[in-house]
């Protein structure tokens, strides 16, 4: 039997991003894959270097919507790592909360995409019906429903009044009632279970040489979170990752899914403890010398890279958002599945591709 | 200046990146810098147990170096993408796009470096 390449993507049903993957083929099944990308590289981190350090802010966060919080908050570090700015305790909880919802969000836009990959049309409908109270409450604290720009550098310039606390905590109240009830089916469910359970194995001894994060990683057996490094306020807060260790499809669902009950609790403990007090520091000057933060986005480890030289403009911005870091992870997986898998094995990764091409 | 940093040069980079796969560290990335005098700062960054580990070397660009993705293939992806915007190449990457990893037939060369931003206002004008 011949072999045969078949191009998947840019442009496909499961794709909400241009990816393309040359799938080499013997019948139905995958014998090679690459992945090929570059169709919405925009040159930001070139654009980064012609911005006054301020208004980077605004453009990290357009670099993803679905992480634009986070982006924002990686890069708000970095300069605060190279000037030696300490943010007030209030803004650090502030920030906890935010990210938070971001990365509820997240995980529930995927689990969305990923029951429609598999064709559970309701199952999808009742997850991106329970992540619209998210993007509520988002518009409803920060003005938007995507890109929430709450975070400076300094700190934060909005703030959670008790009536927003409030707010915030009945609807993650109501998202964690949804969830239980779609949990079931996550779990137990034939459709769910079929067509996810030892699908796209990545054994953890892979997962790790081949650099992957995130809940990739963490479904695959590997305790790795920032969260756990205590930046912001996650040092003041009760925080174990969760792990599975099966390395499916099934385990990096579940993966996801046990994360969203995680972030309702980390939101409930931070409003809890959120001190009173200012939100933001300020500060004077430019920025000078060169910073190198890591923290935890949703889809796994960003790393931002900043060289500043004193003046208003940067020498360099560079970021490797989770994405990049999960590509290789395919290399590996879609060899010997079949083609009907595809889809999910590409989902699984979580992929944004305008984050990893920027 | 960055935590962890060891400054290298181009022959020892295959034995410095062996030796932090040997220790057990995780390829996390590459980081590219352009300088003044158009030489360009390669940053290889690495973690074990939340702690990183940064190589440092400085080359001319158009300059070859070894490709690390044979010991670590989760580097093939952003040798192509250094590759292609920033000029540096690499020798003996486990997959080579050619030049089409980022970029079109199109596209500018290496659209990161200084002078190619020049060469574009210079058009424009």
């Amino acid at each position: 039997m011949g072999k045969t390449i078949i191009p998947f993507g840019p442009q496909h049903p499961v794709l909400p991003e241009p990816l393309q993957l040359k799938l080499v083929m013997r019948d139905e099944i995958v014998v090679e894959a690459i992945p090929a990308i570059g169709y919405v590289h925009r040159g930001l981190e070139k654009l980064a270097e012609q911005k006054d350090f301020m208004k980077n802010i605004y453009l990290v966060e357009r670099v993803c919507g679905i992480c634009s919080n986070m982006h924002a908050l990686t890069y708000c570090m970095a300069i605060e790592e190279i000037m030696s700015i300490e943010i007030p305790d209030r803004a650090r909880f502030l920030r906890v909360i935010w990210a938070e919802l971001h990365r509820i969000h997240s995980h529930l836009l995927w689990l969305g995409l990923l029951a429609d990959s598999f064709g559970f049309e309701s199952l999808f409908m009742q997850i991106w019906r329970s992540r619209e109270k998210i993007m509520d409450i988002m518009e409803a604290t920060a003005g938007h429903r995507i890109f929430i720009s709450t975070n400076t550098i300094g700190g934060t310039h909005k703030d959670l009044s008790p009536e927003q606390q409030t707010e915030v905590l009945k609807t993650v109240q109501l998202v964690y009632d949804d969830m239980k009830a779609v949990e079931k089916v996550i779990y137990n469910d034939y459709t769910v279970a079929h067509r996810l359970t030892d699908v796209g194995i990545l054994p953890t001894e892979i997962a790790y040489a081949l650099g992957t994060v995130g809940p990739m990683a963490r479904a695959s057996g590997i305790v790795f979170d920032h969260r756990t490094q205590g930046y912001a306020a996650y040092g003041d807060l009760e925080f174990e990752p969760v792990v599975e260790t099966a390395g499916d499809s099934h385990a990096r669902t579940k993966v996801r899914l046990r994360e969203v009950y995680q972030s309702i609790e980390l939101i409930r403990e931070a409003i809890g403890k959120l001190p009173e007090g200012d939100i933001f520091t300020p500060f004077k000057g430019n920025p000078n010398g060169e910073a190198l933060v890591r923290l935890e986005q949703p889809r796994g480890e960003v790393l931002y890279y900043v060289r500043a030289n004193g003046t208003k403009l940067l020498d360099r911005v560079r970021l490797r958002t989770p994405t990049f870091a999960n590509l290789p992870s395919l290399l590996h997986m879609l060899p010997g599945s079949s083609l009907a898998d595809v889809p999910v094995l590409i989902l699984t990764i979580d992929p944004c591709i305008s984050c990893t091409e920027r | 200046m960055l935590s962890n940093l060891t400054e290298i040069s181009v022959d020892m980079i295959l034995n410095q990146v062996h030796r932090k796969k040997d220790e057990g560290y995780r390829f996390v990335s590459m980081t590219t810098v352009e300088n003044e005098d158009l030489t360009i700062d390669l940053y290889y960054h690495f973690d074990r147990d939340y702690e990183i580990s940064n190589l440092k070397l400085t080359v001319n660009k158009e300059f070859e170096l070894p490709s690390i993705s044979k010991i670590y293939l989760a580097a093939v992806f952003v040798e192509n993408e250094i590759q292609e915007l920033f000029g540096v190449k690499f020798d003996g990457k486990a997959i080579n796009y050619g030049g089409h990893f980022i970029l079109s037939d199109d596209d500018l060369e290496n659209p990161m470096c200084r002078n190619q931003i020049v060469i574009e206002q210079l058009e424009d004008k």
